[in-house]
């Protein structure tokens, strides 16, 4: 909120900061100074001048022609006001004065007649809305002297920022009240209000004393609608408030300066002269001052008439009762709305207003008949000669008032860790208590009615920090011993294992958001809404969803990248998936990656320039596996080993006849590797690049990598020996089952097979492919002989034309 | 047998030390030419082979007086032509290193660099540092729960201090996405008897609109230690060695009463401003301090509300926004770079952050 210094300082005339201190000082007691305001006079130029005469303008009926006296000079003015009269001291802008908005004035020629200056208006020099005549100052104004400081005070603004625990800090009384305990400073207080008298031609009822407990009103009659003092216009302006006439802006006011919102109703709307603050009932609609009309529940609390809601409680006004310039007779509301029954409302008819800004937070229920009694004197003063002492009428009582809380010194130390002094601490909460005594050994520490805030030890020794200082707390090392240090949940090993491996590999880590667009989907052929989490209020349509895979966002960054120009895309990212399953939402830990283009710098040696391709991400992924467990690749899911919930839309972003899925060797699915699926691939405008996608699950991959730790396992001391088989297979053989054939018949003594070299065309005949395989022998306790070798070499070569129609090349 | 004077011995001697003093041994040019330079001289059938086979006719005292002189010939010419071989030798060694230079600026074959996200090298600085402090790392999910998100934390239904968490809600399900990290240090809170001390870093959601300082999603680092006795002096010690560890030895820091409802008191945390050092710039909006976490006493409502007895326990709470962090300590003006994931941003960041 916006609070003007000059207004502070009619609760702490002695107050004598700059800006810079001021702001320093609400930083330290908690309110952050967000902004600062240099406010005074928008004009310059402009002096005190004494209307000689008024004279008609010989060419124009409207206009008169004023011969003024300034500083000694007398200036022939034209006119257009009609407020004036010979005798006036009014300003005079004399020309090169500058006016508010950039106006530079120049002698001017009007209708045939020369004006030097201008006569101005309260509105023409910033100082209020007043544009109906020229400002007639003090009659005891000096001539001559220059307006500025006199006529609009310099003044400095700050913003303000206050947390929600600190409704009384909402209003100018509220901050001075902090900074007179602050800096121990006089407080000038407001007379105490007498208290209502009982209501004669008002009728209150308040039919829900919970939701609102206490209700004061003022009838007035007899007032004019005008617009307001160009004093009282400066201060709301300078708080940002707009200045619309004196009765709204005495409410404005008084809201600004004690944090008590009030409201004004035309008299004359309100059915049988009677108030009803109750629920609204079903059905019933409000058309409030924002120009909207309102369908209320029966939670939504109202301020009615004898038939119909009239406002929004605490909330907002309704039109029909609303004060227009006809207006003669106002009821004048100050109630106290209990914060939960208008945050409600205000959050079932997503209407918010300063006034419910304050009530949801909770205002002073004892500030209410001094608001009550400070806009009587004001209405009194501004609104007219022939306003009649109100009529009145309260309803309800006081709530009580907060409980005292008994707290030690010793106890606000033991919490802060702090070492005040006894008396320092009493002193401290002293200065902000309503009752504050010694008690025995502790304070006894009344909060007043505006700190609701305060209950708790704690909230004492926050205030007692707050007012002797943070910084006086000492710094001190945590010196109680951690609970046994606990290792690593398995998930969060697993993520910092596959982040370190993927960037071995290459890769680089994105941080994609959790929303993902339903086109975005679309485009990554998920079909399966059913099983999305949504978010109830996405921002957009954008986030309409929560991911249920990490590959759609990697995917927009891989075509962003493409599109800015990269020759390549290698990211990998590590985040949660959601997924709706028996409606609620589960998260599942995922890891995935997409790569495309090159796989390593242009390099001059032509033949190490190679493109990213299914089998270079698969090694990837394979090094994320742990190497105690024995891992598979499927061709397809169906291989026996069932996908998890959810990978079967995800398997839809694959190209068909191009991915694998990873299983570990007891079964467990893991997740998919391949290429990406051609529909895919032009949704994101890929063309003719290669893209290769996978993803894993890593609480599947966590389970698989429990159990002991690794153990050393003695290598022979023997050397081994190979021999290189180059076989001839129908090109239907598919390398797993080759390789299975092989270990299962090879023997003990084979220790490894690797594919050495894949080829077909001439050399081969149609429909088959050649592979060179590498065969490793070996055993830890001796050399193996070379019949031992060729008998396995010949026993596997048996197996594979058995089962596998393998025959040896050239043979 | 033909006899030999000593006289004729000598005289040939002669001819060959004079021989080998005119030769142009230096000027050999090949190890082809030396080798027969070597045969020549020293070779079987060499004249000073020749004379020493001779010397054997000679009178004892010929032999005696002449033996040496020849020997000492040979030594000389063996030592020469050693000599010219080894520098023969290196000569061509020399030319065959020169023949097979590389041009090792010629730009490497290599590999692509793999590199972790910022907020993933940020994080893991800020974890590393606490975890040396004695906390452990502790997760909760994405999706929480109501009483854990908020009633648990003292912020009750209809309660205005639900304006500073603006939230995300589910679809058909219970549950909101947790607007803080908080929710964590009551999930550990149910499950752990203190004394307690424990980190969580990770993804928080507000339904806020993203610019170059908003995202709906970020990360924050929840910490909290549980004890008998721990005080606001002890937050204040601990998250003073926290911040020097991450922002350097001189880091200045001011504590400033502020409003969370899961702690009380309350405060804000500010460093000097890393980049002005607290003269005023722009970074700090002329003020010389930079906000950087929230932090204060756990609230005894917080702890009844976890069934732990407050007038017997007590500590503190504290959160980092990482983002944050990662913008002051890598110059990144805009927030949603984080989010774009464009590989030119990615790789500009490496282990060493500091």
């Amino acid at each position: 909120m916006k609070i003007s210094l000059d207004w502070l300082k009619d609760y702490l005339p002695s107050l004598d900061l700059g800006a810079d201190d001021l702001s320093k000082t609400l930083l330290g007691l908690g309110l952050e100074v967000s902004g600062v305001e240099r406010r005074g006079a928008a004009f310059s130029g402009v002096a005190a001048a004494k209307i000689l005469s008024v004279g008609k303008h010989p060419n124009a009926d409207r206009l008169s022609l004023c011969s003024v006296e300034s500083g000694g000079e007398v200036f022939s003015v034209v006119c257009g006001a009609k407020n004036i009269a010979a005798g006036q001291i009014v300003p005079l802008a004399k020309p090169g004065a500058k006016l508010p908005g950039g106006r530079t004035l120049a002698k001017t020629v009007i209708r045939g007649v020369e004006s030097h200056g201008m006569l101005c208006s309260a509105a023409e020099l910033g100082l209020g809305s007043d544009h109906g005549g020229i400002l007639i100052l003090k009659p005891d104004t000096a001539t001559g002297a220059d307006l500025s400081s006199s006529l609009a005070k310099p003044d400095v603004v700050l913003e303000v920022e206050v947390t929600p625990n600190r409704p009384d800090c909402l209003s100018h009384l509220g901050l001075a009240r902090e900074l007179s305990a602050a800096l121990s400073l006089p407080l000038k207080r407001r007379e105490p209000a007498a208290p209502l008298k009982a209501a004669t031609e008002l009728k209150i009822a308040l039919a829900v004393p919970d939701a609102c407990p206490l209700y004061l009103g003022k009838v007035f009659s007899g007032l004019e609608i005008r617009p307001s003092p160009g004093w009282l216009c400066a201060r709301l302006e300078a708080v940002g408030l707009r200045p619309i006439n004196a009765l709204v802006d005495i409410t404005n006011y008084v809201l600004m300066d004690l944090g008590q919102p009030l409201h004004a109703f035309d008299c004359d709307k309100i059915a049988g002269g009677e108030i009803v603050v109750r629920y609204a009932k079903s059905g019933e609609r409000l058309a409030a001052l924002d120009g909207k009309t309102y369908d209320l529940t029966a939670e939504c609390l109202v301020v009615a008439d004898a038939q119909k809601p009239s406002a929004v409680a605490g909330v907002m006004g309704g039109l029909e009762s609303s004060i227009t310039d006809k207006t003669k007779k106002i009821l004048l509301e100050s109630a106290y709305f209990a914060p939960v029954a208008v945050r409600r409302t205000s959050q079932i008819l997503r209407l918010r207003s300063d006034s419910s800004y304050r009530f949801e937070r909770g205002t002073d229920p004892a500030a209410a008949p001094l608001a009550a009694a400070m806009a009587e004197q004001m209405i009194r003063e501004l609104c007219g000669k022939s306003v009649q002492a109100p009529a009145e009428g309260a309803a309800g009582r006081q709530p009580s008032a907060p409980q005292p809380i008994t707290v030690s010194a010793g106890r606000i130390n033991e919490i802060l860790g702090s070492d005040f002094t006894p008396a320092e601490i009493s002193a401290a909460l002293g200065r902000i208590a309503a009752k504050h005594s010694a008690a025995g050994n502790g304070i006894e520490f009344t909060p007043p009615t505006y700190r609701r805030d305060l209950a708790t030890e704690w909230d004492l020794a926050e205030e007692a920090a707050r007012l002797l200082g943070y910084g006086r707390i000492p710094a001190r090392a945590l010196v109680s011993a951690p609970a046994a240090a606990s290792r690593l949940a398995p998930i969060a090993a697993t993520i910092l294992r596959c982040r370190a491996r993927m960037c071995a590999a290459g890769l680089l880590e994105a941080f994609n958001q959790d929303f993902i667009s339903e086109k975005i989907l679309a485009a990554a052929r998920q079909t399966e809404a059913a099983s999305w989490a949504r978010p109830a209020n996405p921002l957009s349509e954008e986030g309409a969803v929560l991911r249920p895979s990490l590959l759609p966002g990697l995917l927009q960054n891989a075509a962003l990248n493409f599109s800015r120009g990269a020759r390549s895309v290698r990211l990998f990212e590590i985040g949660k998936t959601y997924r709706m399953e028996n409606g609620a939402v589960i998260e599942d830990w995922r890891a995935a990656g997409v790569v495309s283009g090159a796989a390593c710098e242009p390099f001059w040696r032509g033949a190490l320039n190679v493109d990213y391709d299914f089998y270079r991400l698969k090694g990837v992924v394979e090094n994320l596996l742990p190497s105690s467990a024995q891992t598979v690749f499927h061709a397809d899911s169906g291989d026996g080993t069932p996908a998890g919930p959810g990978w079967s839309d995800l398997d839809r972003l694959f190209h068909p006849g191009q991915r694998a899925a990873a299983a570990s060797g007891s079964g467990t699915f893991l997740g998919f590797v391949g290429c990406l699926h051609p529909q895919a691939a032009a949704a994101w405008d890929f063309g003719a690049r290669t893209v290769c996608i996978f993803e894993l699950d890593l609480e599947a991959l966590s389970a698989l990598s429990a159990g002991p730790a690794a153990k050393f396992a003695p290598y022979s001391q023997f050397p081994g020996s190979w021999r290189d088989l180059s076989v001839v297979v129908p090109k239907s053989a598919r390398y797993a089952k080759i390789d299975k054939v092989i270990r299962a018949a090879a023997g003990e003594n084979l220790k490894d097979v690797a594919l050495t070299d894949v080829f077909s065309g001439k050399a081969v005949e149609a429909g088959k492919i050649s592979m060179t395989l590498r065969l490793s022998f070996g055993r830890a306790d001796r050399t193996l002989t070379d019949e031992e070798v060729s008998s396995a070499v010949q026993n596997l070569m048996g197996a594979l034309e058995k089962n596998m129609g393998a025959r040896l090349r050239g043979a | 047998m033909p006899e030999i004077s000593r006289k004729n011995w000598e005289a040939r001697l002669e001819a060959v030390r004079s021989d080998f003093a005119a030769s142009a041994l230096d000027c050999l040019a090949t190890l082809e030419d030396l080798e027969l330079f070597r045969v020549k001289y020293l070779g079987r059938k060499s004249e000073l082979t020749e004379l020493l086979k001779l010397l054997k006719d000679l009178a004892p005292e010929d032999k005696r007086a002449l033996g040496p002189q020849a020997q000492k010939l040979k030594s000389g010419i063996e030592t020469a032509v050693a000599r010219r071989q080894a520098e023969l030798e290196d000569e061509l060694l020399q030319s065959k290193l020169a023949n097979e230079s590389l041009d090792v600026t010629l730009p490497s074959y290599r590999e692509p660099r793999g590199r972790l996200h910022p907020l993933t090298l940020v994080m893991d600085e800020m974890t590393r540092i606490l975890t040396l402090m004695g906390f452990s790392l502790a997760q909760g999910p994405h999706v929480e729960t109501e009483r854990h998100n908020f009633e648990a934390l003292n912020i009750p239904k209809h309660h205005p201090a639900r304006d500073m968490l603006d939230t995300f809600y589910l679809k058909d399900a219970p549950g909101v996405l947790r607007t803080h990290t908080s929710p964590v240090q009551v999930r550990v809170m149910e499950k752990q008897k203190p004394p307690l001390r424990i980190i969580c870093p990770g993804r928080v959601f507000r339904h806020e609109e993203v610019d170059a300082s908003h995202s709906s999603v970020f990360h924050q680092i929840e910490g909290l230690a549980v004890d008998k006795g721990v005080s606001f002096a002890d937050l204040k010690g601990t998250l003073d060695f926290f911040l020097k560890e991450l922002f350097g030895s001189g880091t200045q820091t001011r504590y400033r009463p502020s409003y969370f409802p899961f702690t009380e008191p309350s405060t804000e945390v500010d460093v000097r401003c890393l980049f002005c050092g607290g003269s005023g710039c722009s970074a700090c909006k002329r003020s010389g301090w930079m906000e950087i976490l929230g932090a204060g006493v756990v609230n005894p409502n917080v702890f009844k509300a976890v069934g732990l007895d407050p007038a017997q326990w007590s500590g503190f709470a504290f959160g980092v926004g990482v983002e944050r962090v990662a913008m002051l300590r890598l110059g990144v003006s805009d927030m949603r770079l984080f989010y774009e994931n464009d590989q030119r941003f990615l790789s500009q960041f490496d282990e060493n952050l500091a």
